[in-house]
């Protein structure tokens, strides 16, 4: 494990522009947003929680050109890669449900390929939990465990820095005169810090008695579908907020704009709780109620998921409580569902 | 960054319309020849990705059989912007393909050495056509066949031309009904399931293929029941909201299934207890 002083990671960063779309999470309003680097020069901050967006954005972008006019060809790639900075354990877990939908069978999504084989990620762990944060009851720590390239913990003057695979090996040994082996004491401060946070988010976990992931059996079918959904369908406004700032959600829209020969193909995310995200033109709907969409997206993330790839399609970020306008909280919804499955 | 060495999986190719007819008064026949030369390589019961760019894509199932050349035919009824722009296309258009997409009526598997039941009700008819047409050139290869076909008036007959010629097959009984007759309707008049009556077939031996708007499953589905037909040997093609054909969208997901991979044709026992399924 190497050390990096604040004003030469700050260096660092600045050199991987070279090569990269280097983006930093910024803080406005006192929340924590993904911007550009190095425009707005150092005032970032990458350690503290979970940035707003998550981090799908960098690969399965919220507007995509997929298409370019008639047999034109794929659109041609971005100028840079991306390089996504302080990113946390929960959105690298997200990762495994986006890669399983984009690059895990014969139909490979180039546009996610490509970004994904090509970017940097310098994650880092958590140093505070914000109260929405339940990552531990999904399985996942909050500090990057694997998944990234370089990982970053917070000491009081710069960086505890771990490699996790060769790529980020790389970028540490290119610049090694902005390195230096970490000290004992610092690697400690880590773990402090590392068990001061799971402290923190297990008070969160008690507080909302929400289910760990290893005592809840799963999806077991509900007796009174109607009443167990309607109780937050009825509050819902289907406005997608959940859905967009998932960082597991994957579904989307292709869309043409423009015409003759300017005419693009569009990839946008779409949300499952929209009345007419399954309808057929014909006029069939195989989800008309609200209800069943909202069970449907709870579904998608705790069976669907664990059935096709082994893992719970939610990884406790917790942004979707924060996002949602009717309070629809997901680790009630957790409990509700362990409830009926003991 | 180099070029993307991976295949656009969104990005269509062109095919031009070659010959389209009304077959009835909601629903045209178009025969499309990929611009490429290439044959689509479908199998029957399969779907493609049709666009018109600009306007949007919808998945359109495929209503010839496999035949090699480069072109294939699709019974496209106008319900919504793009089918209503395909309906004002003229010969010589050119459209975008993917695909084809899909599973398959086992027309190569548990289809083979069986008697063979079509149930086409209305727009069913048209990926069975695929199916039909290709048992019938098969003939050898399959029992005795039954096609029972119904819409909701005779005006809505879907190629009928073809089914005088299917009725007139050695081994193929071809039963006909209408919901509403009009004066020059001679046939059977009630909905598709008043037909089974009419018909007897082995239930052991026989695989029957059902396709048509979600009403019909449940009705058909419980006759064949009735019949001691086992569900593993029916086959249904589900209707859902393709988006991207490849598994990606979620927009045709059905529980644990996505009808675009995992279908649109399922066998009807494994997905008899999947909710939302029929």
């Amino acid at each position: 494990m190497f050390f990096i002083a604040e004003e030469k990671l700050h260096i660092l960063l600045t050199r991987l522009t070279d090569d990269y779309q280097v983006c930093v999470p910024r803080k406005k309003n006192g929340k924590l947003h993904q911007t550009r680097f190095p425009d707005g020069g150092g005032d970032y901050t990458l350690d503290e929680v979970r940035s707003c967006e998550p981090a799908k954005i960098f690969f399965f972008r919220a507007r995509e050109k997929v298409a370019d006019g008639f047999g034109a060809g794929p659109p041609p790639p971005p100028p840079k890669p991306a390089c996504i900075t302080g990113v946390k354990a929960c959105d690298l877990k997200s990762l495994e449900v986006q890669d399983y939908v984009f690059l895990t069978d014969e139909y490979t999504d180039p546009f996610y390929k490509r970004a994904r084989d090509s970017n940097l990620i310098i994650s880092a762990d958590c140093t505070q939990a914000l109260d929405t944060c339940f990552c531990m009851a999904l399985g996942v720590n909050p500090f990057p465990e694997k998944d990234f390239d370089i990982n970053l913990s917070k000491m009081e003057d710069g960086y505890v820095v771990e490699t996790g695979s060769a790529k980020g090996e790389r970028v540490v040994k290119d610049n090694e005169h902005l390195f230096s082996p970490a000290d004992p004491s610092q690697v400690k401060t880590r773990e402090e810090t590392r068990k001061r946070v799971q402290s923190q988010v297990r008070i969160n976990i008690n507080e909302y008695r929400i289910p760990q992931e290893g005592d809840w059996k799963g999806w077991k079918p509900i007796k009174f579908a109607y009443a167990f959904w309607n109780q937050d369908a009825k509050n819902c406004v289907e406005c997608g907020a959940c859905n967009t700032v998932c960082p597991t959600c994957h579904c989307f829209l292709l869309f043409d704009q423009g015409a003759g020969k300017k005419t693009s193909r569009m990839r946008v995310w779409d949300s499952c709780l929209i009345k007419d995200f399954a309808r057929v033109a014909g006029g069939a709907n195989p989800r008309p109620e609200l209800w069943m969409r909202l069970r449907n997206r709870f579904e998608k993330k705790f069976d669907f998921f664990p059935k096709v790839l082994g893992i719970n399609a939610c990884t406790g970020c917790g942004r979707c409580i924060a996002a949602c306008p009717a309070k629809i909280d997901i680790r009630s919804v957790l409990g509700r569902l362990a409830a009926n499955a003991h | 960054m180099g070029k993307i060495a991976l295949k656009d999986i969104y990005l269509p190719e062109t095919a031009t319309a070659v010959a389209i007819r009304q077959l009835t008064p909601t629903e045209k026949c178009f025969e499309f020849k990929l611009d490429s030369g290439k044959s689509l390589g479908h199998m029957p019961g399969q779907f493609a990705e049709i666009s018109l760019f600009g306007i949007g894509e919808a998945p359109i199932s495929i209503s010839s059989p496999p035949h090699g050349e480069p072109t294939f035919e699709m019974g496209i009824r106008q319900v919504g912007s793009l089918t209503g722009a395909l309906h004002r296309l003229s010969v010589g258009d050119k459209i975008g393909v993917r695909g084809p997409y899909g599973t398959t009526f086992p027309v190569t598997t548990a289809m083979k050495g069986k008697d063979i039941l079509f149930v086409c009700a209305g727009i069913g008819m048209i990926p069975l056509r695929s199916a039909i047409k290709y048992v019938l050139s098969h003939r050898k290869e399959y029992g005795k066949i039954h096609i029972l076909s119904g819409t909701r008036t005779p005006a809505f007959r879907l190629f009928s031309d073809e089914l005088e010629q299917w009725g007139k097959v050695d081994g193929v009984r071809l039963l006909e009904t209408v919901d509403q007759p009009d004066d020059g309707w001679k046939g059977n008049v009630g909905v598709i399931t008043t037909l089974f009556s009419k018909i007897s077939f082995d239930p052991k031996n026989t695989v029957a293929l059902i396709v048509g708007p979600p009403v019909m499953y449940k009705f058909a589905l419980l006759e064949l029941r009735k019949l001691e037909m086992s569900y593993a040997n029916v086959y249904v093609s589900l209707e859902r909201k393709m988006k991207c054909g490849v598994g990606k969208c979620g927009h045709c997901q059905i529980n644990g299934l996505y009808a675009c991979q995992d279908g649109p044709v399922f066998r009807y026992s494994d997905i008899a207890e999947t909710r939302e399924a029929i």
